[in-house]
């Protein structure tokens, strides 16, 4: 074939052709870890269709045929009316894009195949419910909407188990049905083929959308590139109660600690999703509630991390007991996090101290001794979102931007909001920290607490925030205004009470990585922390 | 044949409209906000405290307010003009595709105040003239988007074309090395840019 390559531990063009995340999926293949059937479509086929402005000659037969042999390799049928075949569709180049471009997920599920997913598992609320995450990622990508303004109900999704569940998750499909049509003049097609077809269309077109040209020329990546697209069977995390999905880091990116950390997004969880809303926990419960899956999952991150010899992040989804691994990249960490990782990986023999000190640039010295809450293990730590400010603030709930006012007379105060307008500037201005509920690092609250240099955490998912009674909650717990909380805007986290806040956590993995330096230049005196280092990392460059 | 008038928005509404956007607000930002002059806003400040409308705030920012019977008035009003002007369809529209410039815009104001450097997220200390004037000079290639944008308002709504003026006020003043005013003022492009997000959602009745 011209433009597909399939994934497997053969596979062997590199990351310009095949783009960063599918050789990630070659690498799990070959490391013998469980990767669901997936074949990428090159950078080369979008390259020509950015000169053409329509898929390249072939590429739709080349589809077609790349789409049997999924379903040859998995037992499925493609919006077959029996077992029906579901794909994710995502792009992927060479450099990391994070939230330019498009994912598409549970494609394949035509009216026909979702009815045929209900046969098959017998549950109408989950075949329901992923045809709706097929029509809200695709309407997302193939329109400019924003999703959820059309997804959510009014109050809130009701449970999808329940009757007005499955109404609602009917009349939300309905809605982006109709508004796909009346963006794009045609309706979201009912034949699965079609749908792939103009899903990889969407990617490919997604890496000229102006917002994509700026992230590209703010950070050094050349436009000629291309985006490769990566087709991949679905594994599905909302199947039933042995199900779910996650992210996980090797060590700790927070501390650079040598225990797994992540969060994972437990399945089906009945009657504890309240009012549709979904929370992810701390990795560490699936030891608990899945301890094969975690056991394996252990094993698959001292594997990825020996090949890297670094630490790793994977992402994963268990079906019924089944765990997949869907994308794999080094762990990239930063700061005191990156100095821990890079001396114990020293220490463990696994790389040699040399290579220690080539890891560590001196812009990592800078956030060393940022104030940090001390650990994620003494802490009791309410819930955790994007850390948006670094430094750590503490101070009593405020719910509304007036509050906050009245409160910062008497008492440093943390501002929780869902997200902030300028209607909250001045309690912007008058709290010591800012959380919000929604929004990234990029959202109007992270970028006025960046302006105003107050520690921030955006993202927090789940939580909700009821300014009428003055309370927070969120997964489970409530807080009332005025309950003390801490709030660390490097690792997101947001702590009930005052927790320990130290700046010398890397202090003695620093110290011995500067003593390692000190031998290589053979200089013992007293010089600023990072002239040492990068003398030590000038000399050995020059070996 | 009821033709739909391009009125003016009066300057009782102006101001009272501005504290709605832009939340608690003194007299010099009410001015460069609705254009209107010192004597102007303080006369109708005096109004609309009078009947309760709008009330002083003490706080690290001392300025006017919007009361719920202001908040709940606003609402009508604005309301009432858009409907009179027939032109919720045209705001419609250039809402849509101000959501559309608007992920972009806070990539940008993100650029501008982070960089990553050797694969670390760090503060931009504005030290590197090269780095920021590329971030300026995709600033203002989103502005010229943006401004198509704020004709298709003003020509809706001529109280709209307010927001134009100071756009370009911010992104000159930046340009001429107040770097303030990109992210980090009460006049920055990205205060001028929620204020005008604020103001779409306020005249469509678009709940957060």
């Amino acid at each position: 074939m011209r433009w597909i390559r399939t994934i497997s531990a053969g596979t062997q063009e590199g990351a310009e052709e095949l783009g960063g995340k599918a050789r990630g999926l070659v690498l799990l293949h070959r490391l013998g870890l469980r990767v669901p059937a997936a074949f990428v479509v090159t950078t080369g086929a979008c390259r020509a269709f950015r000169q053409e402005r329509h898929l390249p000659a072939g590429l739709a037969a080349e589809l077609a045929t790349a789409i049997t042999s999924l379903e040859r390799s998995t037992g499925r049928t493609f919006g077959g009316s029996r077992k029906p075949l579901a794909v994710s569709v995502r792009s992927g180049a060479r450099a990391s894009m994070p939230g330019m471009m498009n994912t598409i997920l549970n494609l394949g599920l035509t009216t026909g195949a979702t009815t045929a997913l209900t046969a098959e598992t017998g549950d109408r609320p989950f075949a329901l419910d992923s045809r709706l995450r097929f029509l809200s990622s695709f309407a997302a990508a193939v329109t400019d909407a924003d999703m959820n303004a059309v997804k959510a109900a009014p109050g809130g999704d009701p449970p999808p188990g329940t009757e007005r569940g499955q109404a609602h998750l009917t009349d939300a499909a309905r809605a982006i049905e109709a508004l796909v049509r009346e963006r794009c003049g045609r309706p979201v097609p009912d034949d699965a083929n079609r749908q792939l077809e103009w899903a990889v269309e969407a990617v490919f077109s997604s890496w000229d959308t102006p917002r994509a040209r700026t992230y590209r020329t703010l950070n050094d990546i050349p436009h000629d590139l291309g985006t490769a697209v990566i087709v991949q069977t679905m594994a599905f995390g909302n199947r039933d109660g042995h199900s779910g999905t996650g992210v996980a880091f090797s060590r700790d990116p927070n501390t650079g600690e040598n225990v797994p950390y992540g969060d994972v997004l437990f399945g089906h969880q009945g009657e504890d999703v309240v009012g549709g809303r979904t929370t992810t926990r701390p990795l560490r419960e699936l030891a608990e509630r899945e301890p094969a899956v975690w056991r394996e999952l252990l094993d698959a991150l001292g594997r990825i991390e020996r090949h890297h010899r670094d630490a790793c992040y994977v992402e994963f989804t268990y079906q019924s007991g089944e765990l997949w691994f869907l994308q794999t990249r080094p762990g990239r960490f930063t700061g005191g996090a990156a100095v821990r990782a890079a001396t114990e990986l020293a220490d463990e023999h696994v790389i040699s101290r040399q290579e220690a000190l080539l890891r560590i640039s001196p812009q990592h010295l800078q956030h060393v001794r940022t104030p940090r809450i001390a650990s994620s293990g003494e802490a009791d730590i309410l819930a955790r979102g994007i850390g948006a400010c670094p430094g750590v603030a503490a101070g009593a709930v405020a719910t509304t931007a007036d509050q906050a006012v009245r409160m910062a007379r008497d008492t440093p105060v943390i501002l929780v909001r869902p997200e902030t307008s300028p209607g909250d500037m001045h309690g912007l201005a008058a709290a010591a920290g800012i959380v919000t509920a929604r929004g990234g690092p990029a959202s109007h609250a992270a970028v006025v607490a960046r302006a105003l240099s107050k520690p921030a955490v955006v993202g927090l998912t789940g939580l909700t925030v009821d300014t009428h009674g003055g309370s927070i909650t969120v997964g489970g717990r409530s807080a009332g205004a005025g309950t003390l909380v801490t709030i660390d805007g490097t690792s997101g986290e947001v702590a009930l009470g005052t927790p320990r806040v130290v700046t010398d956590a890397a202090d003695h993995h620093l110290h011995r990585l500067l003593g390692w330096a000190d031998d290589i230049t053979g200089d013992h005196g007293e010089r600023d922390e990072s002239r040492r280092l990068e003398a030590a990392r000038a000399a050995l460059r020059r070996r | 044949m009821n033709q739909p008038e391009t009125r003016t928005t009066g300057p009782g509404l102006l101001v009272l409209h501005a504290l709605r956007c832009t939340g608690a607000t003194g007299p010099d930002r009410l001015r460069l906000v609705t254009g209107l002059d010192a004597f102007d806003v303080e006369s109708e400040l005096i109004d609309l405290g009078a009947a309760g409308l709008v009330t002083r705030t003490a706080g690290p920012m001392p300025g006017w307010w919007l009361t719920d019977a202001g908040r709940a008035a606003d609402a009508e009003r604005i309301t009432d003009e858009l409907e009179s002007a027939a032109a919720r369809a045209a705001v419609t529209a250039a809402y849509e595709r101000f959501l559309v410039l608007n992920p972009e815009l806070l990539d940008l104001c993100r650029a501008w105040q982070l960089r990553t450097v050797d694969g670390v997220v760090s503060a931009n200390n504005h030290r590197d003239a090269a780095y920021d004037a590329r971030v300026l000079d995709r600033f203002a290639d989103l502005d010229r988007r943006a401004a198509t944008v704020c004709a298709e308002l003003s020509a809706a709504l001529p109280r709209f074309g307010r927001y134009r003026a100071r756009f370009a006020g911010a992104l000159e003043r930046a340009g001429s090395g107040a770097l303030e005013y990109v992210t980090d003022s009460t006049a920055s492009y990205h205060t001028i840019w929620a204020e005008l997000h604020e103001d779409l959602l306020a005249t469509l009745g678009i709940p957060r």
